[in-house]
């Protein structure tokens, strides 16, 4: 079907009174030579009925709404089967720049020029549905997360695959005596729901149990996983959770709070097994009568945990309460530097106070004796060393260590460089400097991706990829994490986490069958296009990939997985020859938009600054900036990316050379506490920055003219002032002496 | 020393704490205790006070009942009841105190029977009792000869001023000491008092 590209303008909202109509209709017929309309009210019943009218005529395909911000009415200006190309005259021309004025005018005309000529550069995406996708959740973990992810999985009408290294289903929950509350009033232990739950999912005719065995291998992409498992057989599923849980910390590498040198020194986790047989006893056999729990032992400590594993003050809770439920003259102490109970654990903490723990403020210095343990406390309420003894038992409550590798099987060198390159790509400033490595132990799914076997992990050795933003995202599209091997969690939070992770392989399964993008593109139907020609096998694209979404063939050449791609475009910036295209998005596309605008001479005193400005954050502060009446200087040009990955190093050299005075990349904050909504997508954008002082050199220009924001999506008053003082300080340098060139 | 309490032979004995729970008026929200230092920092005497009830509550749970049922702090209180209002887990801090300088009395402890305000308490009830009302003169004058004749006698001359110009406008007189009318009634109640606490084992 032939493109016809049609102008609609709006005058609401100010906009016609702020503008030159004309001028702008003119913009469109003389020099695009495309119809163009004008209306009062284009979101409104009669507006939108003008372009319906138009595009049922079929005198337009593609209808460039010269309006409000894309961000907003987007439910108004939807069309059957195609996105209007959206001009931003409200809330980045009008309302952030004064009326009537001869510089928000130019703004406005170069602004229709930038998307008009967007309209004429873009396809309508082809999207990729190749082959048949498989609706089956691979598990990966018989315990309480993954249990639940299974049964969740099934209720939701997909078949399951679980799989469970150990012969038997419920990992270290199963053998839990009692479990830390997670429902109102939060007083008691509650009743280890993992013998029912074990029961439903044996008794489920959807989910295919795999005991005793491991994942070996797994390629392909969402929706056409390849998985081979240990014990032979191959399957093809859609998503993958991931549940392997945790393991607790080494407690004989405590020996400094007396583990090893005493048999009544034990671990929580061994506390629990003796709660779980029933009465609870000393090595020599009497039940103790004072018992001591010695809090973070071996976390939040630079030697050995460096985290909070969040869960041990809340179990030592709990396994106090059940000593002094046993026997209430017995005395228990918890000794603890912070008492952390996230959530509504605040409520266990009053119910162990009320049982009458004692709770002792103050780090554990030295254990010692064998039997009559005294251990000396800095108690930090009496502000003295108190010797506390004759303890018949210690308790050492230790930490979690993600099962983000499996501890039994042996390392793999491939890819392990890969990894480490990427759990701390740039370290922080601050005093937490954790120590990059890969934990020991093989790969989980020994991923056949060219990027490594292992799934990514943060610093401290998890797979996640942000807490907050992208909880469950392991940075390897379809795989998603849940229960201790994210975070350290409760069993509360393991079962919403299992669910979490459910509701995204779902939500991958159902997208990659459409050929659309997930988080935070949902529903894009372009992907990555290589023109192997004018490939030179560079590999950059396969390394900067953030989603390990590219793979090598046999002969070096690039190979794209379709639905393991989030479409940002950090391939197409990456690639030195510009030969990553989508369909919608180009390389071209972005230069063309660049060079669309109008340069004025370096006589006229009206400079121009390029801002490339990331869709995710950047571009709606700017938003927020003109919703708030924040004024910024009128000879910015703004230009929306993907990424500030999909930049390529090009468009800035492509716009120095049309006579812009200076260039902005705005994109979100880089580094180990990224906001980056495609991980390194910014970081890397930075890294490409660092490396254009040579080209600007070359082309005799000031380094000073291009310059790096952070722009978080909270920066709407911050910005404007950032934009005045990057202008004030491109102009000190000077026009730039391309112009007119 | 007569022991009523349990004294705790180490560090973070808890018999001595289990005791303050369930035997003093209001111990038993002791145990709700947070150590958040509410209480001491609302204390408008907390710099007159060996220790802030804060850390009061935490030597007790630190088995110290000696230097608990010895400090200043039991007899110090003012009963403003600030750090009452203010306290997150709703313990009674005034009462706990009172009862403890109880304790600490009952126990014999002579930090305790020679403290100050214990010299006056008693020499309060000893009016109380016997009149149904605190006559100034006898009061202030158990009071002060307690702690001997000559030190009465200081502080009686030192307070003369003050007597004289009370007499004048009336808010002490001289002669016999007023009581009130219905005195076999007051003893009744206080009699009744009495009996309350030797049955609860608790002050009040």
């Amino acid at each position: 079907m032939e493109k016809k590209i049609g102008a609609y303008l709006c005058s609401g909202c100010g906009i016609g009174e702020a503008l030159d109509f004309k001028a702008l209709e003119g913009v469109v017929t003389k020099e695009f030579k495309k119809p163009v309309k004008s209306h009062e009210c284009l979101c409104g019943e009669a507006g939108l009925a003008v372009i319906k009218a138009d595009m049922e005529a079929g005198e337009v395909t593609l209808p460039v709404i010269g309006a409000c911000s894309p961000r907003v009415m987007t439910d108004r200006f939807m069309f059957p089967g195609m996105t209007p190309i959206r001009a931003n005259l409200r809330e980045q021309v009008i309302w952030s720049h004064p009326a009537g004025d001869e510089d928000t005018q130019m703004l406005g005309e170069d602004v229709l020029r930038m998307f008009m000529t967007q309209a004429t550069k873009v396809n309508t995406p082809v999207p990729y549905t190749e082959g048949e996708f498989s609706t089956t959740i691979l598990v990966v973990g018989g315990g309480f997360a993954g249990l639940t992810a299974a049964r969740e999985a099934v209720k939701a009408g997909h078949d399951v695959l679980l799989v469970e290294k150990k012969a038997t289903l419920g990992g270290h929950a199963a053998s839990w005596s009692a479990i830390v509350p997670s429902k109102p009033p939060y007083h008691d232990p509650e009743s280890n729901p993992l013998p029912k739950l074990i029961e439903e999912v044996k008794a489920s005719s959807a989910i295919r149990l795999v005991t005793g065995a491991t994942v070996t291998k797994t390629s392909g992409m969402p929706g056409k996983f390849q998985v081979e498992l240990s014990h032979g057989s191959t399957h093809t599923v859609g998503a993958i959770v991931l549940a392997t849980g945790f393991r607790p910390y080494d407690a004989t590498k405590l020996s400094h709070l007396g583990y090893g040198a005493s048999p009544d020194v034990v671990t929580n986790v061994e506390m629990e097994a003796k709660l779980s047989a029933g009465k609870v006893h000393t090595h020599a056999g009497a039940a103790p009568k004072s018992v001591a729990f010695i809090q973070c032992a071996g976390s939040r400590d630079p030697n050995h945990l460096p985290y909070c594993s969040s869960v041990c003050c809340s179990v030592s809770l709990k396994q106090a309460i059940q000593l002094t439920k046993a026997d209430p003259d017995v005395m228990v102490y918890v000794i603890y530097e912070e008492m952390r109970t996230p959530g509504v654990t605040e409520e266990f903490y009053r119910a162990a106070q009320e049982a009458g723990v004692i709770f002792m403020k103050g780090r554990a210095s030295k254990v010692e004796g064998r039997h009559g343990i005294t251990v000396t406390v800095a108690d930090a309420l009496l502000q003295q060393d108190v010797p506390l003894g004759p303890l018949d038992m210690v308790v050492l409550a230790t930490g979690m260590v993600p099962n983000s590798t499996d501890p039994d099987a042996p390392a793999q060198e491939y890819g392990a460089e890969l990894l480490n390159a990427d759990i701390n790509p740039y370290p922080t400033e601050g005093d937490y400097k954790p120590a990059a490595s890969v934990p020991p132990g093989g790969s989980l799914l020994n991923l056949q991706y060219r990027q490594g076997p292992h799934l990514p992990m943060l610093a401290d050795g998890f797979s996640d990829s942000h807490y907050i933003c992208f909880p469950y995202e392991t940075r390897r599209t379809g795989i998603y994490a849940c229960g201790p091997v994210r975070r350290p969690m409760d069993m509360g939070e393991a079962h919403e986490d299992a669910m979490g992770a459910v509701l995204k392989a779902i939500q991958v399964i159902r997208n990659a069958a459409e050929g659309m993008a997930v988080h935070p593109r949902a529903g894009d139907l372009s992907y990555p296009k290589i023109n192997l020609n004018a490939c030179t096998k560079c590999r950059r694209c396969t390394v900067e990939c953030p989603f390990g979404a590219i793979d090598e063939d046999e002969k070096d050449y690039p190979v794209v997985n379709p639905t393991r791609c989030r479409r940002c475009g950090t391939c197409m910036g990456a690639c030195p020859v510009r030969t990553i295209s989508f369909d919608n998005y180009t390389v071209e596309m972005l230069s063309s938009m660049v060079k669309a605008v109008n340069i004025p001479d370096e006589f006229d005193e009206k400079p121009r600054i390029l801002i490339i400005a990331c869709e995710n954050d950047a571009y709606p502060a700017l938003d927020m900036a003109g919703i708030a009446g924040h004024q910024y200087s009128s000879f910015v040009r703004i230009l929306p990316v993907r990424c500030l990955g999909s930049m390529s190093a090009l468009l800035i050299s492509d716009a120095l050379s049309v006579g812009y005075d200076g260039v902005v990349l705005m994109g979100c904050k880089p580094g180990d506490d990224y906001q980056c909504h495609f991980v390194k997508g910014s970081a890397m954008a930075k890294e490409r920055l660092s490396k254009i002082s040579d080209t600007l050199k070359s082309m005799q220009l000031e380094v000073e003219r291009v310059t790096m924001v952070d722009a978080s999506i909270a920066d709407s008053a911050r910005l404007p002032k950032v934009i005045d003082e990057l202008v004030a300080k491109i102009n000190a340098v000077g026009p730039n002496p391309f112009k007119g060139f | 020393m007569n022991a009523l309490s349990p004294t705790p032979s180490r560090a973070y004995d808890l018999n001595f704490a289990r005791y303050v729970y369930e035997n003093i008026d209001g111990g038993e929200r002791l145990r709700m205790c947070m150590q958040c230092g509410a209480c001491s920092g609302s204390c408008p005497i907390g710099q007159q006070m060996d220790h802030g009830p804060r850390k009061l509550f935490m030597m007790i749970r630190a088995g110290m009942k000696e230097a608990v049922l010895t400090s200043n702090t039991i007899w110090n209180c003012v009963s403003c009841y600030n750090c009452v209002v203010r306290c997150p887990r709703k313990v009674p801090i005034t009462y706990i105190l009172h009862d403890l300088a109880n304790l600490a009395v009952r126990e014999g402890f002579d930090a305790a029977k020679k403290a100050d305000n214990a010299r006056f308490a008693k020499a309060f009830m000893w009016s109380a009792r016997k009149y149904g009302r605190t006559d100034e003169r006898l009061v202030t004058g158990i009071y002060y000869f307690s702690f001997g004749l000559v030190e009465g006698m200081k502080r009686g001359m030192g307070n003369q001023k003050i007597a004289l110009n009370m007499i004048k406008t009336k808010r002490m007189h001289l002669g016999m000491p007023h009581a009130i009318k219905a005195k076999d009634e007051l003893q009744k109640i206080l009699a009744k008092a009495q009996e309350i606490q030797d049955r609860h084992g608790k002050g009040a």
